[in-house]
């Protein structure tokens, strides 16, 4: 083996040993970390959003929740079979036998922004796994020219599902059309075609004086 | 003594500030086209007003400030300032337009969020916003990655010897060719290619998970455009949580940590030189400090013991802080999940993540690997030096492209765009604070917008107060040019009100 060959052989062992040691000292952090906190009852150490509702044992099962209380106190209603309204949005994406379904309950969710409605905030809803089957009923997704149907479902909040990686959703067994959707129309705003046309009116006006510029320039 | 700018100074600045103007209003011509195809006729005259404002500004600057002058450093740097600036506020007359603003203020911190590849937005009811107006805050997005100058010098800008000083004044100082308008074509073309490609992959996945063909295409060109700018939109308010997809989540993954890679590594790598991946000092520094933010997030997670298997704490533990390393901001949690679940130790590990960010030259923001990189190597040029005879010389090397010997000047440079990171962090977190927003919360949302990421905790929203908005504004735009520019534009009003 040659010098060159020595010197690589070193280097790849230099390397290998910065990532043990690199390895070592972060699994000794991580194992510092965690092993204080296992004394601590899991789960628990964040607290409670009192602004938001939280289950009691006498809650009944099947009680309508929203979906900030459902974000805000997650661990408090994990495992419990709730009911959710919102407006379906987007489309239902069919997985096999079953389907994902997103609903908002947001302030649009009787009336969005293209319709007319004041402004709200952000949008805001759920993700719910339900039968492709229950899923069919809907007829019309919230978008740009349609609102959505207004849906309700049962089903079991998970505030991180063991099935789907870790997200939050809801496993309906039961959805009913509270409202149907339908389309948004649209009508054309024709004062604001007139200043489009102003503008480009302009536009080519400045553009003649612009080659003039240029001319002169040259 | 500061010299007061004179009459030429301006027409310069002013005629290629014009120039990229015309160049953000043509781009308007795609979130057009696409509001025609849909029969989207509002949202349309909304684009037209768009497009004929930057025509009347740009051709109004080139009829009035014509000049055979030609840029120098200090006009470049605040054409890039400038043009950054004016370019939000006539980009966000569409968004203005849409009705889903609060605000004028608003319209334009989406679109400097849009701009500067960051991804926090202010928009209300994103779920029933028009293709339209959707296409145009992804391909905001997608320019802003490139750089809008570089789409400048790219279609607009012809043989100027002042071109590459606009250029560096963006943020970018990597020439792949020896002519920088070659290399501003160059970036596109590594872009495009990656578009076609990345976009046909999520299509037919988005298909595959039950979309329809129309909505699973669109989604997969905008998921694109955001992911590999590093930018973070997506078409839904659930971000990339909509799909409930690994695999989707994956190539999103693959895109955006492609994305935050140095244009120029990946143009050694597609000339033929594959060893630069493992040599190249931002990919060695992006893995450690990764693997660092981590560990730091997975020991918060298992402290609270938040997911209840291994499988799903790495899925959601990897994608957020990926995300967050390369400034991208894509999230498959809700924002209030980092506050109500994930606690403030794995946030701190997102937020290590977000301020350290990608690579320099790349679409994405933060410290850059390369100064942390040149910065743990001065640290350790200074322990052998203390270690060595006196009369030893120590010498480091470090390799980016070339391999060169780490000098004080790199070192100095480099500690002083952390520092200038460092403090916007600083006064976003105090900005927070002082508004009554918990310490972690809003250092979670400053880092995020001054790195040009763009996950939120919930800080950012829209009833934030406006200081706060203008606060994070200047942090995205200061972040994204990388601070000289911004300190050029602000020398040039001083110069304007002091100078003789």
């Amino acid at each position: 083996m040659g010098k060159q060959g020595y010197s690589m052989m070193i280097r790849i062992h230099g390397a290998a040993a910065g990532m043990t040691g690199f390895c070592m000292a972060m699994a000794m952090l991580l194992s510092i970390l965690s092993g204080t906190a296992q004394s601590q009852p899991p789960g628990h150490r964040i607290g409670v959003n009192p602004a938001y509702s939280v289950p009691a044992g006498d809650t009944p099962a099947g009680i309508e929740v929203n979906s900030a209380t459902l974000v805000e106190n997650a661990n408090l209603w994990n495992g419990r079979i709730v009911a959710f309204k919102g407006e379906a949005i987007g489309e239902s994406m069919v997985r096999g036998k079953m389907a994902w379904l997103h609903l908002n309950d947001d302030a649009y969710m009787e009336k969005n922004i293209e319709e007319g409605a004041v402004l709200g905030g952000y949008n805001g809803g759920h993700a719910v796994w339900v039968s492709a089957e229950l899923a069919k009923k809907i007829r019309f997704f919230g978008d740009f020219k349609h609102d959505g149907d207004i849906v309700r479902v049962t089903g079991v909040f998970h505030a991180v599902c063991r099935d789907h990686g870790g997200d939050m959703d809801i496993h309906a067994s039961s959805l009913e059309i509270i409202r149907p959707g339908y389309p948004v129309p649209h009508a054309v705003n024709l004062q604001r075609g007139m200043i489009a046309a102003l503008l480009f009116v302009a536009a080519a006006l400045l553009y003649g004086i612009r080659q003039i510029a240029v001319r002169r320039r040259i | 003594m500061i010299i007061r700018p004179r009459l030429s100074d301006f027409k310069v600045i002013c005629l290629y500030t014009g120039k990229v103007i015309i160049g953000v209003g043509l781009l308007m011509l795609i979130p057009l086209a696409t509001a025609l195809c849909f029969g989207e006729w509002n949202p349309a005259i909304e684009f037209l007003i768009g497009i004929g404002a930057c025509l009347v500004f740009g051709l109004g600057m080139e009829a009035l400030c014509q000049t055979r002058r030609d840029l120098n450093w200090s006009h470049g740097l605040v054409v890039a300032s400038f043009s950054w600036f004016v370019a939000t506020a006539l980009g966000a007359i569409p968004h203005w337009l849409s009705g889903h603003f609060g605000s004028y203020l608003d319209a334009m911190f989406d679109v400097m969020s849009g701009y500067t590849t960051t991804g926090m937005f202010l928009l209300q009811d994103l779920d029933h916003i028009s293709h339209g107006l959707n296409m145009w805050r992804h391909v905001l997005t997608y320019a802003g990655g490139q750089g809008i100058i570089v789409i400048a010098l790219t279609f607009l800008f012809r043989g100027t010897a002042g071109a590459y000083k606009v250029y560096v004044g963006e943020g970018k100082d990597e020439r792949l060719m020896p002519n920088v308008i070659q290399t501003a074509r160059a970036i596109w073309l590594v872009s495009l290619t990656y578009l076609v490609v990345g976009s046909l992959a999520l299509w037919i996945v988005g298909v595959w998970l039950g979309q329809g063909y129309v909505r699973g295409g669109l989604h997969a060109l905008w998921i694109f455009m955001a992911g590999w700018s590093t930018g973070g939109f997506a078409p839904q308010s659930y971000n990339t949580m909509y799909y409930h997809s690994l695999v989707y989540e994956m190539i999103c993954a693959i895109i955006f940590i492609g994305g935050s890679f140095n244009f120029a590594l990946h143009w050694a790598v597609w000339t033929g030189d594959k060893s630069e991946i493992r040599k190249n000092i931002e990919i060695i520094s992006f893995f450690i400090t990764v693997t660092l933010a981590m560990l730091i997030t997975t020991a918060g997670l298992m402290a609270l013991d938040v997911y209840p298997d291994t499988m799903a704490l790495f899925r959601k533990m990897f994608y957020q802080v990926a995300s967050g390393h390369t400034t991208t901001g894509f999230g498959t949690i809700y924002s209030r999940t980092f506050v109500r679940q994930w606690g403030p130790l794995a946030m701190l590990g997102v937020t290590l993540a977000m301020a350290i960010g990608a690579s320099a030259c790349s679409t994405g923001g933060g410290f850059k690997g390369i100064r942390m990189g040149i910065i743990f190597k001065s640290l350790m040029q200074d322990v052998r030096r203390m270690i060595s005879p006196e009369s030893a010389r120590v010498a480091i090397k470090w390799h980016h492209i070339t391999t060169r010997v780490l000098d004080d000047q790199t070192v100095r440079t480099a500690m002083m765009i952390v520092l200038s990171y460092i403090g916007i962090y600083a006064l976003g977190t105090l900005v927070g604070v002082y508004y009554g927003y918990d310490l972690v919360e809003a250092l979670f949302d400053s880092v995020s917008a001054g790195s040009n990421t763009g996950l939120s905790c919930g800080v950012a929203n829209p009833s934030m107060p406006a200081p706060m908005k203008i606060v994070y504004i200047f942090e995205m735009w200061a972040g994204r040019l990388e601070f000289m520019s911004v300190f050029a534009l602000m020398g040039y009003v001083v110069a304007l009100l002091r100078g003789r």
